[in-house]
């Protein structure tokens, strides 16, 4: 009988296997969170409130993209591209030359659908223009080489879906082609407070078609609101769990974890 | 303990290693100490980061200032100016909105120690007291964990000011625990 190996370390890693490539976000505190980033073609939900940070979370994430190198592409369902680029200028951490290079690209859907000819009075799509939205994005991503997207919301785009089934069908068909091609996506999730209790989405199919889901949120403390962000899932990495603050600093947001004391005891969390 | 006495011991705790220090001093002599200090810190090249919960950063840069201290490796985390309305325009300090944003504090010292010339770096709390008015016993334990352990990983050699008369024996066992050295009781 062979005699068993008493000297190979017992691996202390409770998930062992390999880690899968990384999309590093270079938002201080959010890698070291996820391990290391997010796996390289994962769609995550960045789902959250008012004021909560959602655009300057995503946004940061493609300028630090861009100022690698990557090509970044973000889709403004909910206001005009004029209007975001005027926001961008305001944040230390942007830099013109990234939209000028074509590093950064901001697209309206409102044109998109424009061009395909998608817009309907009645404001739902059908089956046909489904279809040529997702080619549309698809073209983009591949045309530019987009390689980072953020769809700000996905939410304004699913009021536009006649069913939950055309919603889910619509994320999983968005998030296979994007996963081929190796971008890693933020779809932003405009969500409410219900009897202190927080939604990922509107329509709660989004989050189960995701890869990951960040919850951002307001937490009131003694009449200040501190904004939160929490790691709920992330297909393919090993990542905390626990309640962060986020906030914004000269050089961009940074996370840190949130005092275990300082966030519940009658203070909602909206 | 005079002043200089406790000058002298923060420096002998310094070079004996210690990262956390907690430093009583008396309401009488409390900011003139506090600066003090800071001066003799700052005359070892030491580089700085002073944390004000009690009174705003403009003070205190006064102060330092008719104190002759060198002040040009020294930055300033300030949560009273914002709070009281007072002028938030200062290239050298991080104003933080709200006493009760305790983690920002943490956030700012990791901003602020990149910004710093100096190898060997100091972090002056001034003062756990101050804190206490807005954050309840349990919410400032935890704070003062977390700041503590979070220096003693950077390896940043942080004073910890309390006012002797302010300290209730709850607060002075949590620091005891937590700091390498009581100084000044």
């Amino acid at each position: 009988m062979a005699k068993k190996d008493v000297t190979k370390p017992i691996s202390l890693d409770p998930r062992g296997g390999r880690p899968r490539e990384k999309c590093v976000t270079g938002i201080e505190g959010i890698d070291r969170i996820l391990n290391g980033g997010i796996p390289v073609g994962n769609i995550v939900l960045l789902a959250g409130t008012v004021g909560s940070g959602k655009t300057t979370l995503a946004m940061e994430f493609l300028i630090n993209g861009a100022k690698g190198g990557e090509t970044c592409c973000y889709i403004s369902v909910t206001e005009p591209s004029s209007k975001m680029l005027s926001n961008l200028q305001t944040y230390g951490f942007f830099d013109d030359s990234l939209v000028k290079e074509g590093k950064l690209n901001i697209f309206d859907l409102t044109v998109i659908n424009d061009r395909l000819g998608v817009e309907r009075l009645d404001g739902t799509y059908t089956a046909k223009d489904m279809e040529a939205l997702l080619g549309a994005f698809e073209d983009i991503v591949d045309e530019l080489g987009v390689t980072r997207l953020v769809i700000d919301s996905i939410t304004a785009v699913c009021y536009q879906l006649p069913d939950k089934g055309s919603i889910r069908n619509f994320i999983f068909r968005l998030s296979q082609f994007l996963s081929t091609f190796g971008c890693t996506t933020m779809l932003i999730s405009e969500t409410i407070v219900d009897s202190n209790v927080q939604t990922y989405s509107i329509f709660g199919v989004e989050e189960a078609v995701a890869d990951g889901v960040f919850l951002m949120g307001n937490i009131v403390r003694q009449g200040d609101l501190l904004r939160s962000l929490q790691v709920i899932k992330m297909r393919g990495a090993k990542h905390s769990r626990a309640r962060h603050l986020i906030e914004l600093t000269p050089v961009g947001l940074a996370v840190i974890p949130l005092l275990k004391w300082g966030q519940d005891g009658g203070q909602a969390f909206t | 303990m005079s002043i200089a006495d406790i000058a002298k011991s923060v420096i002998k705790s310094i070079n004996d290693g210690d990262t956390l220090a907690t430093v009583t001093l008396p309401a009488s002599n409390f900011h003139e100490g506090t600066v003090k200090l800071a001066t003799v810190l700052l005359g070892k090249k030491l580089g700085g980061i002073y944390i004000t919960t009690s009174r705003p950063s403009s003070h205190i840069i006064t102060e330092l200032e008719e104190a002759k201290a060198n002040l040009s490796d020294l930055y300033f985390v300030d949560l009273v100016s914002m709070t009281v309305g007072g002028n938030t325009d200062d290239a050298r300090t991080l104003f933080i909105e709200s006493p009760t944003m305790l983690e920002s504090i943490l956030l700012n010292i990791t901003l602020l120690e990149r910004r710093l010339k100096s190898k060997r770096i100091f972090v002056i709390f001034d003062s756990i007291n101050g804190l206490s008015i807005y954050s309840t016993p349990m919410v400032l334990k935890e704070f003062i964990n977390v700041l503590g352990n979070s220096m003693r990983i950077k390896s940043i050699y942080t004073m910890l000011m309390t006012v002797e008369e302010q300290t209730d024996d709850d607060l002075a066992a949590a620091l005891e625990l937590l700091s390498d050295t009581m100084i000044g009781t």
